[in-house]
């Protein structure tokens, strides 16, 4: 089944599981760092996209590494990359939304500085 | 057959509540189709004659009831189960005996009289079936009060009364001092309900748990007279005298408050506001002695319990007093005769104080006829003298108005106790029961002093009712021909007058600003500027004019009735022996049944020679004050009054007092009721609700509003969770 991937699979042999982890980390944080920092909501959402992406990556090395739980490592491998699927077809709807409700914000104050959308303030 | 006859009483109360339906429902309907002088004489026609019919098949009831034997007479009619709580059974049930139908007799017979007067006195009214429809109302009323056979109905039927009193007061609402009056009425009266529904529930306590132990309870229709009234002396065994003197005395602040005793009299004389006949009609004949038919009804309740006998002749004795006193400083004739009435409503509660009930209840029906009369009379007058009730301003009308002088002067020889009127014989009663009364509390002779009071009463009654005839029809001169005439205002139109029958205060006063009300103020201007108000002026053109037919046949109907009504009912219906078959108490002190052994004994009697005495000395002094022509002491400047008659005209201070007292009293209550509420209760409330805004304000500022801030806020969540799974499966897991 996965017999057109096999010249890659020696990049898995050579590259641990773990390098792989640590991306997909770095660029977790990075992402919620961005979330957290910046104040303009484009930048946001791509903070949100990269956080996305990173939990992507950590789904799909998982897929790649044969498994010592689930003892089918095609049915492992076919896991991961259908919730990578899922994720990226959700976060497609989001940004929809999310752009949606930008675009009133900005017709509503001219502006769409994150930090000014704080009327539910206590 | 006997029995079918009987049956007709429901028609006596329904024909009253019919007119009124109709009235109510029909009244407008009727008056715009046909116009406001047919409509108004055929509203008028159908107003009377559910009366006269109720009358006339009461009367025939009357007379199926006298054809029975004795101790027969006494019919229970029951409608439908009205009330069943418990074990206790309230049917709507009336009752057909002597007591209740003399009462339905005088309350139709009287109420058609007056509501034919009434329909020539209101027939300018713009209200016209308003009017009607209340009167129909309150003989419906009324009559479910006399006719009803427990205590419940007897309720619902005062109640009744009381609001169409308070109604008719009021009728003439756009003035706000009606309206006050009424409104006095209604207050007042409510303390007498408070008294009477907590001697009811009383009663009924009393006989549910007596009754009902005893195994006599297998009737449960514990407040039917029927029942109540025999087992009397079982509940007096059961609970003992004071209980039931309390029952007894709480019923008696019932009658006070609506038969108008001190000090609930307050009201009466200010219900003088309402239209005439209604003054006549509730105010003199009918409603105010609803208090003597209570008392006559509970006569083996009041029987049982001296203390309370007591305590009504003292009231009574008060009350017959002072009404007489206060009468002489009154120059209203209307108010001269409203403290008369008092003053007589006193007499009554005296001789039924003594135990002397059938007393009371003839003196109601002498005193109904002539009381009447005299209101009626006094309406003819103030017609005559274009609203102006002022005494002071009248003087030899008895050229004037020739009917209305000679009725009102065999009222006025009735109610002063000219010998061998109607009220002569239901005051000497009274005199003869208190003077042979026994009565005493710790000592005190309670029969005596009600003689004496009762005799001192009977000679200023004589005066006073001296005092307001000879101001009226005598008195030496025309007296409104001291009033000039208002300048700038014709009289060539004067004979217009006639057209202008009713009160002042009846016309419509233009559109209405004020939504509702007009103070004093704002009536007199509404009157200057109302082009044909200033018809009514009395002043030195004014001719006095005689009533139409609708009015003055019911003054020589109630005069002939003033003549001979007392002499009637004593010696061809002989009252205590027909009232004895009701179950009303009774004490023979004589026997006194046929003309010729009364002709024997009475004139020998001390008590009839008293009697006439005071009355000649009452209209003695009258008669040297007043035949001549209006002392200074009691003319238009008040201020040369005596002290006495100053005094009297504010009735002594009592009802200011009062008022005042009451009105104080209840603020007081409120302001501590109101900082009650304000301080505790709300208190109690604020603070649950400061507690919430406290903890509120202390987590509020966790909420920024900033996205990154809540962001921040999940991401430490999560890591601490993560944490914490990481530590309990790696750590905690392996212990």
């Amino acid at each position: 089944m996965l017999s057109h991937l096999i010249p890659l699979a020696s990049v898995f042999d050579d590259v641990p599981l773990g390098w792989f982890l640590t991306l997909s980390l770095l660029m977790f944080t990075l992402g919620g760092l961005g979330v957290m920092i910046r104040r303009n909501p484009v930048v946001v959402f791509m903070c949100i996209e990269l956080m996305l992406n990173a939990v992507n990556l950590s789904f799909l090395s998982f897929a790649a590494y044969p498994s010592p739980v689930v003892g089918d490592p095609n049915q492992a491998a076919m896991s991961g990359q259908m919730m990578v699927i899922f994720v990226m077809a959700i976060a497609a709807a989001e940004v929809a939304v999310g752009l949606g409700i930008i675009m009133a914000i900005f017709r509503q104050k001219n502006e769409v500085d994150v930090d000014e959308m704080s009327t539910l303030r206590g | 057959m006997q029995d079918d006859i009987f049956k007709l009483i429901w028609w006596v109360l329904a024909l009253p509540l019919f007119g009124f339906l109709f009235q109510a429902l029909m009244g407008k309907l009727v008056i715009d189709n046909l116009g406001p002088k047919i409509g108004r004489t055929m509203m008028g026609a159908f107003a009377v004659l559910p009366i006269l019919g109720s009358f006339a098949i009461a009367a025939n009831i009357t007379a199926a009831l006298r054809a029975l034997p004795e101790d027969g007479r006494s019919r229970i009619l029951t409608l439908f189960e009205w009330i069943t709580v418990g074990n206790l059974s309230i049917p709507f049930e009336v009752r057909v005996d002597a007591l209740s139908m003399t009462m339905v007799l005088i309350i139709t017979g009287i109420g058609t009289l007056i509501h034919l007067y009434a329909t020539g006195y209101m027939s300018e009214e713009k209200d016209y079936t308003r009017f009607f429809t209340y009167l129909n109302l309150f003989v419906c009323a009324m009559l479910l009060l006399v006719l009803g056979n427990n205590l419940a109905l007897l309720f619902v039927g005062w109640e009744g009364v009381g609001v169409c009193s308070y109604l008719l007061i009021g009728f003439w609402y756009k003035d706000l001092n009606n309206s006050f009056a009424a409104n006095k009425a209604f207050i007042v009266n409510r303390i007498g309900d408070w008294g009477l529904s907590l001697g009811i529930f009383f009663l009924m306590f009393m006989a549910a748990t007596t009754l009902g132990v005893t195994g006599q309870g297998s009737d449960p229709r514990w407040l039917s007279y029927d029942v109540l009234l025999p087992n009397i002396g079982v509940m007096l065994e059961n609970y003992g005298h004071w209980p039931l003197a309390a029952a007894a005395i709480l019923l008696f602040i019932g009658a006070m408050g609506k038969s108008a005793q001190f000090p609930l009299y307050l009201w009466l004389p200010d219900a003088m506001a309402g239209p005439t006949p209604v003054s006549a009609l509730i105010h003199a004949a009918t409603m105010v002695t609803s208090g003597v038919f209570l008392l006559n009804r509970m006569s083996p309740l009041f029987e049982a319990v001296p203390v309370a006998g007591a305590v009504v002749v003292i009231v009574g004795c008060i009350t017959a007093l002072l009404g007489a006193l206060i009468a002489f400083g009154q120059t209203d004739i209307k108010k001269v005769l409203a403290f008369s009435t008092v003053s007589q409503l006193g007499y009554m509660f005296i001789a039924c104080g003594v135990g002397a009930y059938w007393v009371g209840l003839f003196h109601v029906a002498t005193h109904a006829f002539f009381k009447a009369l005299l209101f009626l009379g006094s309406g003819a007058v103030i017609h005559a003298m274009a609203h102006n009730q002022d005494m002071r301003n009248y003087g030899k009308l008895s050229k004037y108005i020739p009917i209305t002088f000679g009725t009102m002067t065999i009222g006025w020889l009735a109610i002063a106790g000219f010998p061998f009127l109607s009220g002569a014989f239901s005051k000497e009663e009274i005199l003869l029961e208190t003077f042979a009364s026994k009565l005493n509390w710790y000592g005190l002779p309670i029969g005596l002093i009600g003689f004496g009071v009762a005799m001192l009463v009977a000679v200023l009654t004589a005066a006073y009712m001296t005092r307001m005839t000879f101001m009226t029809f005598f008195s030496g001169e025309e007296r409104w021909k001291l009033i000039p005439a208002h300048a700038g205002h014709g009289h060539d139109d004067h004979h217009d007058h006639d057209h202008h029958h009713g009160d002042h205060g009846h016309h419509d006063h233009g559109p209405d600003v004020h939504n509702f009300f007009y103070t004093d103020a704002e009536m007199a201007e509404i009157a200057k500027r109302t082009p044909h108000e200033h018809h009514h002026d009395l002043d030195e053109n004014h001719k006095p004019h005689e009533v139409p037919a609708t009015m003055w046949i019911p003054l020589v109907v109630l005069a002939a009735l003033s003549l001979v009504g007392g002499g009637w009912l004593f010696f061809g219906v002989q009252l205590p022996e027909w009232l004895a078959s009701a179950g009303v108490v009774v004490h023979h002190h004589e026997e006194i049944k046929s003309i010729p052994y009364w002709i024997q004994k009475v004139l020998a009697k001390p008590i009839f020679w008293a009697a006439t005495a005071a009355f000649l000395l009452g209209v003695a002094w009258g008669y040297a004050r007043y035949f001549k022509g209006l002392p200074e002491k009691d003319g238009v400047d008040e201020t040369k009054w005596t002290g006495f008659q100053k005094a009297a005209s504010k009735q002594f201070g009592i009802d200011g007092t009062l008022t005042w007292g009451s009105i104080n009293l209840g603020k007081i209550l409120g302001d501590i009721s109101m900082a009650f509420d304000k301080y505790v209760i709300d208190g109690i409330v604020n603070g649950l609700g400061g507690l919430s805004k406290g903890f509120g304000n202390l987590f509020r500022s966790m909420q920024t509003g900033y996205v990154r801030g809540y962001a921040v806020l999940m991401q430490i969540g999560i890591v601490a969770l993560l944490g914490y799974f990481i530590y309990i499966t790696m750590i905690g897991g392996a212990n």
